[in-house]
């Protein structure tokens, strides 16, 4: 059955800042798990829920997630009546402070207007989570409430989730205030950047946003509307893995987290696949000699040295002798003989055979940009 | 289809009943083989890799997982609307009932209706149950060049063994001049791999005339190539060198499947200007948990390793807990060893399960053991 809803990816708000990797590609098409992007959740949760209609939107660097997404085939948007859309919006570029999601919807508002369906549900495409859309609409349909907030209860927020927003509610669940996490407390509930609407409010706040101003984000005007209590707007709490990647720190751990077996089945089980383009890389081959513990390692990979606690990419090279513990070695990258890596984020195409060491700590991992040659 | 192409048959017919259980459930093409393939996929990939646009796959063994397989082109790109993969099994015709494919040639001839339809020039014959990776668009340049009527693909084995094949003698030219087919004094150490090239209007000919022919096998090695031999055709050899497996039997599969642990593999699927595509899961990188002892692997995603592993193929959804030990074998996709379990020289077949403790395969054996049913712990 042809699902109530289309599916909104957001393009990278302004306050996502991941040190170096985000100069290439827009946070969507950061690489997960080995094998896949960010953007592979919020696609394959629409996907897996039969939200079929999905509009992606673009602001930098485009290229990257256009190669990956291309019409969705990968996420099983396959016949004539599904559709995939990338809309890209660099309107305003020169001036960061406009790029707001409200001007990426405002300049499609035909495209969305001419949908057919009822809802809308929004994703970001920086989160990674697991979640039955389909669920979360019957749930929204049935409160009677005019807006759902998906959030997530943390106990880590005084130095975690800083560059998310948190809400808070009353006893029936009601949304009381939407605010930036200001770190002053452990406990709180993370707004996952995720709502339900109808198409036809999504629509009147959208305006009234650029109507209010003109560097107003949706979430900003949500917060307005929250305040002026014009609107029933519920909280939908959700359980499982979630991570927000918004710096190279909480990028770094998301990816880590998963070296734990609980959380890599929390978040990747065989009931709702997460898809992902395919690059039909043969399988990795692990030497003689080679040590291995603890670590995640995606196709293509030839690893001779000792590797621990680290997740690699497609097609990594770890030379003989090279040590590389608590990192996170990017697609083609090559680590050379005897090199010694710790807490590392080595990104794409780099290699790294003259410098035989660099060495940081979890609190603040390192980062070798793309194709560096070290 | 392009004018003047070529279109390419896969003969997959056959059960492969040397493998044993393996092909009880499937037919042999769709045996998996290096971690994340089917033998299908290296002549599928090959013909994506040499511009073939239409491949025909025929089949009439097990051949429903089979046919779903190769039914979805898109895993090797042949799905554009003038590219297809089609899977042809015997067909009831109006004039002549419903026959199962009598021979090689014959699954060709009850298809001559299909290969019209799309009016190739040339017709490549393969077969669907070898491991190796070849560019087809070359050999046919070599056919075009010399104006053969016919081009077999041979490769060089050693002439102590050459009487277990069939045998190509050619002149200085390179011209076969005969066949034998498992010579007992070979003449040449020529074996013919299978493989063929056809003008096709001159073997449409020939198919039509042998189909009517009671006294024949309808098989290209025993009848269609000697008929084109003794009529005066052009045949000609065309060498190959690289990797090349038969995987018929047990042994030859293990065996297959330990040249990809090899640092300098001749088969290097690591190749990406000439890939060999496979249907990719969705799974998570191989998982190696902090505990494991690896030494040599050959690991696709979606493995857990937390035991240990040696000298191994890991597939798709392979599990190994803790304390099991794997070592010189091969686990198919979503096979799981339990607890304390101990594989040895080993196939471990499709969605089996080694129980706890369990100790399957021996180090001294000389052939390789094929567990094809889950096997119970060890209380």
């Amino acid at each position: 059955m042809a699902s109530k809803a289309f599916g909104i990816v957001t393009s990278t708000p302004r306050r996502v800042n991941v040190h170096g990797l985000q100069d290439y590609r827009p946070a969507g098409a950061f690489t997960f798990a080995g094998k896949f992007r960010v953007i592979d959740f919020p696609v394959s949760n629409f996907s897996n829920s039969g939200i079929k209609n999905i509009q992606v939107y673009l602001n930098k660097h485009p290229k990257a997630l256009t190669d990956h997404l291309g019409t969705g085939r990968s996420y099983n948007l396959n016949s004539k009546r599904d559709r995939l859309q990338l809309f890209y919006c660099n309107h305003h570029m020169e001036n960061e402070v406009y790029n707001t999601d409200v001007s990426d919807y405002l300049d499609n508002l035909a495209d969305i207007k001419a949908l057919p369906q009822e809802y809308v549900i929004i994703a970001p495409c920086y989160m990674v989570y697991k979640q039955d859309f389909a669920a979360l609409l019957d749930e929204h349909i049935l409160s009677g409430t005019d807006i759902t907030m998906l959030y997530h209860r943390v106990n880590n927020a005084r130095d975690h989730f800083l560059n998310c927003r948190v809400i808070t509610m009353d006893q029936d669940q009601m949304v009381t205030s939407l605010e930036v996490n200001r770190g002053n407390r452990q406990n709180q509930c993370v707004f996952m950047d995720t709502y339900v609407m109808k198409k036809e409010l999504f629509i009147s706040l959208v305006e009234r946003a650029a109507a209010y101003s003109s560097t107003y984000s949706l979430a900003q005007m949500l917060a307005v509307v929250i305040k002026t209590e014009e609107y029933e707007i519920r909280g939908a709490q959700h359980k499982g893995f979630f991570a927000s990647i918004d710096d190279l720190k909480s990028y770094y751990e998301a990816n880590m987290s998963l070296l734990d077996p609980k959380q890599m089945r929390d978040l990747f089980n065989d009931d709702w696949w997460i898809h992902t383009r395919t690059t039909d890389s043969n399988p990795a081959r692990i030497y003689d000699g080679a040590d291995v513990k603890g670590s995640m390692i995606a196709n293509g990979c030839h690893v001779e040295g000792t590797l621990q606690n680290s997740i690699l990419g497609r097609a990594v090279q770890i030379g003989k002798g090279a040590v590389v513990k608590n990192s996170i070695v990017l697609d083609h990258a090559v680590i050379g003989p005897d090199v010694v890596l710790e807490n590392q984020i080595v990104d794409k195409y780099a290699k790294i055979t003259k410098t035989k060491e660099l060495i940081a700590t979890p609190e603040k991992p390192g980062y070798v940009h793309r194709a560096d040659k070290l | 289809m392009k004018q003047g192409g070529m279109l390419a048959m896969i003969l997959a017919g056959g059960r492969g009943s040397r493998l044993h259980a393996l092909t009880d459930k499937v037919a042999k093409p769709a045996v998996s083989y290096g971690g994340k393939y089917r033998i299908v996929d290296f002549p599928l990939s090959n013909c994506a890799n040499s511009g073939i646009d239409i491949v025909g796959v025929l089949t009439q063994y097990e051949s429903v997982l089979l046919n779903s397989y190769v039914a979805a082109g898109s895993r090797w790109g042949l799905d554009s609307d003038d590219s297809g993969v089609f899977v042809l099994t015997p067909r009831e015709k109006a004039d002549s009932g419903l026959d199962v494919y009598r021979g090689t040639a014959d699954a060709i001839s009850q298809n001559i209706d299909f290969i019209d339809q799309y009016n190739p020039d040339y017709l490549l014959v393969l077969s669907g149950d070898h491991i190796y990776k070849m560019n087809y668009d070359k050999m046919l340049q070599a056919h075009k060049e010399q104006g053969a009527n016919a081009t077999i693909a041979v490769r060089p084995v050693p002439m102590k063994e050459a009487s277990r094949f069939g045998i190509m003698n050619t002149n200085e030219d390179g011209d076969i001049v005969e066949f034998e087919e498992k010579p007992a004094n070979p003449k040449s150490n020529l074996a013919s791999m299978g493989i063929y090239i056809f003008t096709w209007k001159d073997l449409r000919k020939l198919l039509i005339a042998d189909m009517k022919n009671p006294d024949s096998n309808h098989d290209f090695g025993k009848n269609i190539i000697p008929t084109m031999l003794a009529e005066n055709k052009k045949l000609i050899a065309y060498r190959f060198e690289g990797y090349w497996k038969d995987v018929g039997t047990i042994d030859s599969l293990w065996e297959a499947n330990m040249d990809l642990l090899d640092k300098k593999n001749e088969l290097d699927l690591s190749d990406s200007s000439w890939r060999i595509y496979s249907e990719d899961s969705s799974a998570l990188p191989a998982y190696i948990g902090p505990e494991a002892e690896i030494d040599r692997i050959y690991v696709t995603q979606g493995a857990v390793i937390m035991g240990a592993a040696k000298n191994s193929v890991l597939s798709t959804g392979s599990i190994i807990l803790e304390g099991a030990t794997v070592t010189d074998s091969v686990l198919m996709p979503d096979t799981k060893i339990e607890e304390g379990a101990t594989v040895t020289r080993a196939i471990i077949a499709s969605g089996v399960k080694i129980g706890k403790g369990a100790v399957v395969g021996s180090a001294d054996s000389e052939e390789i053991l094929l567990v094809s049913k889950n096997v119970k712990g060890v209380e």
